[in-house]
């Protein structure tokens, strides 16, 4: 019998773009077009939590930024919820564009991390689910 | 809303803590209903007089006041039960005091409880793709807006250990705190690393615990002599902008913070400001969020708080004592009872009833809670 094909399956559909090309992958936000405010995700619905006006569109995000703080946690956290490794990173990423955005941070090293670090975006593993899987999600990488 | 001066005066007029422990063998309505026999025990009423109940816990399930209420008295009172985060318990205080300022009643009971699990709190507060991706850990949270603090004000890892040293040797005075031990500023620097930058010695222990409070209009009192008036409750959430632990909007950040806003209120409110407090309880759910807090609520300008801890300012001694009993690092977090611990620990200075940990002559006195949501809660006391 062949072993199944795993499959790649994102955290939450709609949060970054697949690209069939050799393009990379982008966050997908909301701006308004109104007062210029950033969100992320994406909203459900086209109403501007800043200035109270249904004049959201899709934009899409850079693929690069820089840290605003980071924290690396060294035990697991409650509730279950969370299946990746670890200890693990997570923190404030600045992008360009005009957002502050919480993101895990990938790296091979957690001394990598550094505040003000430049970062580049990433899709890669999470964890596993039960039929062997590969749950997938954004995290932001330290440049070298 | 009515105007402050169109409300009538509302006095604490009992508070009751069981003392804040690991219960494993006892069940939440268990230490409920200590807590509301202690209070009307503290109050000398008697539980017919109880007019309505608010109950405050986070975990605690359905109807949860009315299981612990069911020991004490089944007189028909509206019971309500309040999930608000960590600002449950001053959330149900703020409804007890409206309601009575507001005349709808005269004597009011208020109680807050919560018994855990072990580890960390499990939160719900976040959206499912958060909780999948690990952002649920309070202490992370709290560490990133450390590390932030610490670049923008030049605070070290050792200013909010001493917070840490402080708040430990003030439990060591409170009968009723979890942790009454000193620790060493090198004990709690070389504890275990939790989220980087912060150790096991900069977060709060959870606890079980409850606490009760009737609060009244001012001639329903039995006691005059201990009544503590309430000149302020206030509560507030999210402002746009400042997001909920440093995700701010860097477009439009706001003028004034969720915490700045309610302790703004509370000053108008009660027409007292930071230089009239004589004793303060300020939110320690971890070491450095004490001292950015104090800030927040306009004892000193950002970044100076460090100092003033150094120079035993905050000290039980010093100009501002803060969390005399301990704080939430050694009293310990029951959540939903956190809040009401903190005001029972302002009246009980206010009354001159605090034993070895009294502040001289104190006579107005605050407490700051905060909560996932996010909420801000400040309460002003004046004897």
């Amino acid at each position: 019998m062949s072993k199944p094909v795993k499959k790649q399956i994102p955290l939450k559909e709609g949060f970054w773009t697949t690209p069939k090309s050799e393009d990379q992958p982008r966050l997908i936000a909301s701006k308004c077009e109104f007062c210029g405010e950033i969100f992320f995700p994406k909203k459900d619905n086209n109403w501007c939590l800043h200035c109270y006006q249904a004049t959201l569109k899709e934009i899409l995000l850079s693929r690069e930024g820089k840290t605003a703080s980071f924290s690396v946690v060294m035990q697991q956290p409650g509730g279950g919820f969370y299946k990746g490794p670890v200890p693990y990173a997570y923190g404030l990423v600045d992008l360009p564009d005009g957002i502050r955005m919480w993101s895990l941070f990938d790296c091979d090293n957690f001394e990598d991390l550094a505040q003000e670090q430049d970062v580049e975006l990433v899709i890669n593993k999470l964890h596993e689910d039960n039929e062997g899987n590969e749950v997938v999600t954004f995290k932001f990488r330290p440049k070298k | 809303m009515k105007n402050k001066n169109q409300m009538r005066e509302v006095v604490v007029a009992g508070v009751a803590l069981t003392k804040f422990d690991i219960y494993p063998d006892r069940e939440i309505h268990q230490i409920g209903s200590e807590a509301i026999f202690g209070v009307l025990k503290d109050a000398e009423m008697a539980f017919p007089e109880i007019e309505a109940a608010f109950c405050g816990s986070v975990y605690q399930g359905t109807g949860s006041g009315h299981q612990a209420l069911r020991e004490v008295g089944l007189t028909g009172i509206p019971i309500v039960n309040v999930e608000n985060a960590c600002s449950s318990g001053a959330s149900a205080f703020r409804l007890a005091y409206q309601m009575i300022g507001g005349g709808i009643y005269d004597v009011v009971l208020v109680l807050g409880m919560e018994m855990l699990p072990k580890g960390p709190i499990p939160s719900t507060a976040f959206r499912p793709w958060e909780l999948a991706s690990g952002f649920n850990v309070q202490m992370a949270n709290y560490a990133n807006q450390t590390q932030a603090y610490m670049a923008a004000t030049g605070a070290t890892v050792e200013d909010f250990s001493l917070i840490t040293v402080k708040n430990r040797n003030n439990g060591i005075l409170n009968p009723n705190a979890r942790f009454r031990k000193s620790v060493t500023v090198e004990e709690v620097m070389n504890s275990r690393m939790v989220a980087t930058p912060l150790r096991l010695f900069h977060c709060c222990p959870l606890a079980d615990g409850a606490g009760a409070m009737i609060l009244c209009a001012k001639d329903k009192v039995k006691s005059k002599s201990r009544a503590i008036t309430v000149a302020a409750s206030t509560l507030t959430s999210a402002v746009y902008g400042e997001g909920m632990m440093g995700d701010g909007s860097l477009k439009f950040p706001p003028e004034k913070g969720i915490v700045e806003l309610s302790a703004h209120q509370a000053y108008e409110e009660s027409g007292y400001g930071p230089e009239d407090m004589d004793v303060v309880q300020a939110y320690d759910t971890m070491a450095p969020s004490e001292l950015w807090e104090m800030e927040k609520l306009g004892f000193c300008a950002k970044g100076e708080s460090r100092k003033l801890l150094r120079d035993g300012y905050f000290d039980l001694t010093g100009k501002v004592p803060l969390n005399t009993d301990g704080g939430l690092m050694s009293r310990g977090h029951p959540l939903g009872a956190t809040g009401i611990a903190q005001i029972a620990e302002i009246v009980t200075q206010l009354r001159g009833e605090a034993g070895k940990r009294q502040v001289e002559n104190a006579k107005i006195g605050m407490t700051h809670v905060m909560g996932a949501g996010p909420n801000s809660s400040v309460t002003v006391l004046k004897k």
